[in-house]
């Protein structure tokens, strides 16, 4: 093997590992978006916004010093509460009125998000506090953080609860029940209102978990943080099947790499412009998503 | 008399579910023909499979000897076959006047920048297209309500707005899914009238599905009968009143009612 | 003065760019959130038609050419985009022309020839007051003459029912794209008509917010309605204008409040201003639809 050969290996190995550690926070932002839209049919697109406020929960607790862990925690807290408070207010009155008409509302909750954190907390970006001492390991000429490393792992340890949450509790029965038929779900005794605060909730203490550990891998927060993730995290729950659980998760970390590979081996500049392409991609040729079985429109 | 529709064993497979197994139908002009079955017999699967709105997974669909599986549903309105839906599918927040007009629109005969220029022929062929509109509206019975919205008819009327409709389209063929759904016993009866009527006004076929019995009987000159997909008995309506198999179907083996 | 004529032209630009969304959205029913994008196309072709050729004609022939250029090329990048994304629905129509909108963003990004990143420059100033006004009258002529036709009537028909439209004959896909390229053919137009007013354009000008402000301004004013998009323009064009007036502090609330608005609108009164009504100069007679 030539010696360029060998560099150009390692080089698509670190693209990889990028895109890896990139693609677990696109899962972990799109499993909120594939839980809301299974439950009530919502493209929710204020959830990068609670994405956001978790990273500024984050920020705020870590400057004042408080350990990583327990910072993490209330984070994720946060933002669920605040997703559950914006249910209640905006979603539950509009969800009768049709799915266009949630979908306005929603564009506008995460404008408003947007636009009054630039006011409230600043425009600038701000310094993430280093919570954690970062390491560098090396293998061969590959170099993984322990940042990366606890990205992965903190996603995996998610998904695996979720997972659990999802099909071993009572409570997550229910929400299955909701979102294959709330009408039914209802006459069955559930409190189907209950279910739908619980997924928002859920969804975005997932987001919050993102933000904050964004926030720790790239050592920055600002108010439009959410908006470019969280539509490619909508864009990865759509590539793995929106309305699935582990399509979210698969969707993420093929968006990541895909993204990744593409800035490494060609161009940077159109980074952003990949994840919708394959949008379209995916939208013309399997709008089901990678695991989604095609359905057709009753007459 | 001339053949209308013909399908050969059209068959519909949703995954592993034979929502329709080679159902045979062949119409000729001036018939009436009805469809009966239980519910999730399959009837409005094979409608939709005649009207393109389903590719059938076997078989072919036969529009006056033209092949027409596989055509898009608006070409096939324009070659000749008009539906209701078992749902009323009116366009409700306009006019009943543009309900009727919007099923002509097919035969438009000026172009886009006529319309954009409101040119003569435009405006010629406007004034037609409303004289035949308000015509066909009081053929059925709904003179005077043109400028009514069409969420704003009675039920009955909504049912009858979208017959007209469909007949706007001028079809050689017309499908009527369920049109008495819904309506009382003395608008059953009018409507039993309306269908033999426009048959032999517009010497056309009609294909009908529906559950009210009274209606069926009275009506069509000979049926289909669907269970779980398959047809289980063809024949005249006391051929088909007296069929074993139909019974069973309707009551079920131990004589179970569940209609 | 010079600042309440340059407001005044806005207006304009902004009433045929809700127009052509009303045309697509309103009226034809397709959620459509990539509109910026067409602007771009239409701003950045006729700048481009005007900056390179240079050619000896007077001013006002090169920015009729010009308008023309950006229509055309705004409607075929509508056709390319509408296409293959016309087949989805509701909200999966609204993500993908979402996408498609930044992609053409990103593109013109990229694209030094026209400034890339860093705008596009030294554009000549030959819109004024009165050309707008002439196309604004112009796309209210065309878009209400094309309602009252059958045309119109079959773009309609897909809002009120796809499934029903096309079982009547209505060739749907057909008619989603001419509504679509046509939307985006005035996109474009309006697009001509702000390079050529503000003299310099840049990628940001067409950011995926001004999609959403677009669709505020025709929900503001009663999704479907002519005067409803014209209104609703107006109001969002002033509006930032009067908020400043009200102190600077305000003034930088700009983007909450109209989000704000956009969710009470959506809360309170999902159908507009105007609803699906006209204002017609024809008293006494009812509009129909």
């Amino acid at each position: 093997m030539s010696e360029e050969f060998v560099f150009f290996l390692y080089d698509i190995a670190t693209y990889l590992l990028n895109g890896i550690t990139q693609g677990s926070i696109y899962a972990l932002i799109a499993l909120g978006y594939t839980m809301v839209y299974g439950i009530i049919k919502l493209i929710n697109f204020a959830h990068g916004e609670f994405y956001m406020i978790g990273a500024f929960i984050g920020f705020y607790l870590i400057t004042s010093g408080m350990p990583f862990v327990p910072a993490l925690l209330i984070a994720m807290i946060g933002s669920g509460l605040v997703a559950v408070l914006i249910e209640w207010i905006v979603y539950r009155p509009i969800r009768s009125a049709g799915r266009i008409s949630a979908l306005i509302t929603a564009l506008g909750t995460s404008l408003f998000f947007q636009y009054a954190g630039q006011r409230v907390l600043g425009a600038d970006p701000k310094a993430f506090p280093q919570a954690i001492k970062v390491k560098t390991y090396q293998i061969g000429e590959i170099y993984i953080t322990n940042t990366q490393i606890i990205i992965f792992v903190s996603t995996i340890l998610l998904m695996i609860f979720l997972w659990w949450l999802v099909n071993k509790t009572k409570i997550g029965k229910a929400m299955r029940a909701t979102s294959f038929d709330m009408k039914a779900a209802q006459l069955m005794g559930i409190n189907t209102n209950q279910i739908i605060s619980f997924t928002f909730f859920v969804g975005a203490a997932f987001a919050g978990a993102a933000g904050v550990l964004v926030g720790l891998y790239y050592n920055t927060v600002e108010p439009m943080m959410g908006m470019i993730p969280g539509l490619k995290a909508f864009v990865a729950a759509v590539l793995g099947g929106i309305g699935i659980i582990p399509g979210a998760v698969i969707g993420g970390l093929v968006l990541g790499i895909a993204e990744n590979l593409v800035v490494g081996l060609w161009v940077s500049t159109y980074r952003d412009a990949i994840a919708f392409a394959i949008l379209i991609l995916i939208l013309l040729f399997k709008p089901a998503g990678i695991l989604g079985e095609n359905k057709k429109e009753k007459v | 008399m001339s053949q209308v529709l013909k399908t050969d064993a059209i068959t519909m497979q949703f995954g592993g579910l034979t929502a329709v197994d080679s159902l045979s139908l062949e119409i000729n002009q001036n018939d009436l023909i009805g469809i009966i079955g239980p519910n999730g017999a399959g009837k409005t699967t094979a409608f939709n499979m005649i009207t393109g709105h389903y590719l059938p997974t076997k078989g072919n669909v036969f529009l006056n000897n033209e092949k027409i599986n596989g055509v898009r549903p608006a070409v096939i309105t324009q070659k000749g076959i008009a539906r209701t839906f078992q749902n009323i599918r009116l366009f409700k927040d306009l006019t009943v006047l543009d309900n009727i007009r919007i099923a002509a629109h097919s035969r438009c005969e000026y172009g886009f920048f006529d319309s954009i220029f409101r040119t003569k022929k435009f405006k010629d062929y406007e004034r037609k297209i409303e004289e035949e509109a308000i015509s066909l509206l009081s053929i059925f019975k709904m003179q005077g309500y043109s400028d009514h919205l069409a969420k704003n008819l009675p039920y009955g009327m909504q049912r009858r707005l979208e017959i007209a409709r469909a007949m706007a389209t001028k079809p050689s063929l017309l499908l009527l899914d369920e049109p008495a759904a819904g309506m009382n016993p003395n608008e059953t009866i009018e409507l039993t009238k309306l269908i033999r009527w426009i048959r032999d006004e517009f010497k056309l076929a009609i294909l009908l599905i529906e559950h009210d019995m009274r209606l069926v009987m009275e009506v069509c000159e000979k049926i289909y009968v669907l269970d779980y997909g398959k047809t289980i008995a063809v024949g005249t309506p006391s051929e088909i009143q007296n069929n074993p198999k139909v019974i069973e179907a309707y009551l079920g083996s131990e004589g179970v009612e569940n209609e | 003065m010079d600042y309440f004529l340059y407001l005044t032209q806005m207006c304009g630009i902004f009433m045929i760019l809700a127009m052509g969304l009303n045309l697509i959205n309103g009226l034809c029913g397709q959620f459509s959130l990539g509109h910026a994008g067409f602007w771009a196309v239409g701003a950045y072709t006729g700048a481009a038609f005007s900056v390179f050729t240079n050619l000896p004609l007077p001013g006002f022939i090169i920015l009729l050419i010009a308008c023309l250029l950006g229509f055309i090329t705004a409607a075929i990048a509508g056709l390319i985009i509408g296409i293959p994304c016309l087949r989805l629905r509701g909200d999966y129509l609204a993500i993908a022309t979402l996408g498609f909108g930044e992609i053409i963003r990103i593109i013109f990004m990229n694209m030094d020839s026209v400034g890339g990143p860093r705008g596009f420059t030294d554009i000549p100033k030959l819109s004024n007051l009165f050309w707008v006004y002439f196309f604004v009258v112009l796309s209210i002529i065309f878009c209400a003459n094309l309602i009252r036709g059958g045309y119109g009537r079959a773009i309609i028909s897909i809002r009120e029912d796809e499934i029903a439209a096309e079982s009547m004959g209505i060739q749907t896909f057909k008619y989603k794209t001419l509504a679509f390229c046509i939307g985006a053919g005035m996109a474009g137009l309006a697009g001509v008509l702000f390079a050529h007013t503000t003299q310099f354009i840049s990628p940001n000008n067409f950011t995926f917010m001004w999609s959403v402000i677009i669709l505020l301004m025709i929900i503001l004013g009663g999704l479907g309605s002519i005067s409803g998009a014209i209104i609703g323009a107006v109001i969002l064009t002033l509006l930032p204008e009067l908020l400043r007036l009200l102190g600077p502090t305000v003034s930088e609330w700009r983007m909450v409040i109209y989000s704000v608005l956009l969710i009470l609108l959506m809360l309170a009164k999902p159908t507009g201003i105007l609803g699906k009504k006209e204002i017609t100069f024809s008293f006494g007679k009812k509009e129909k639809a």
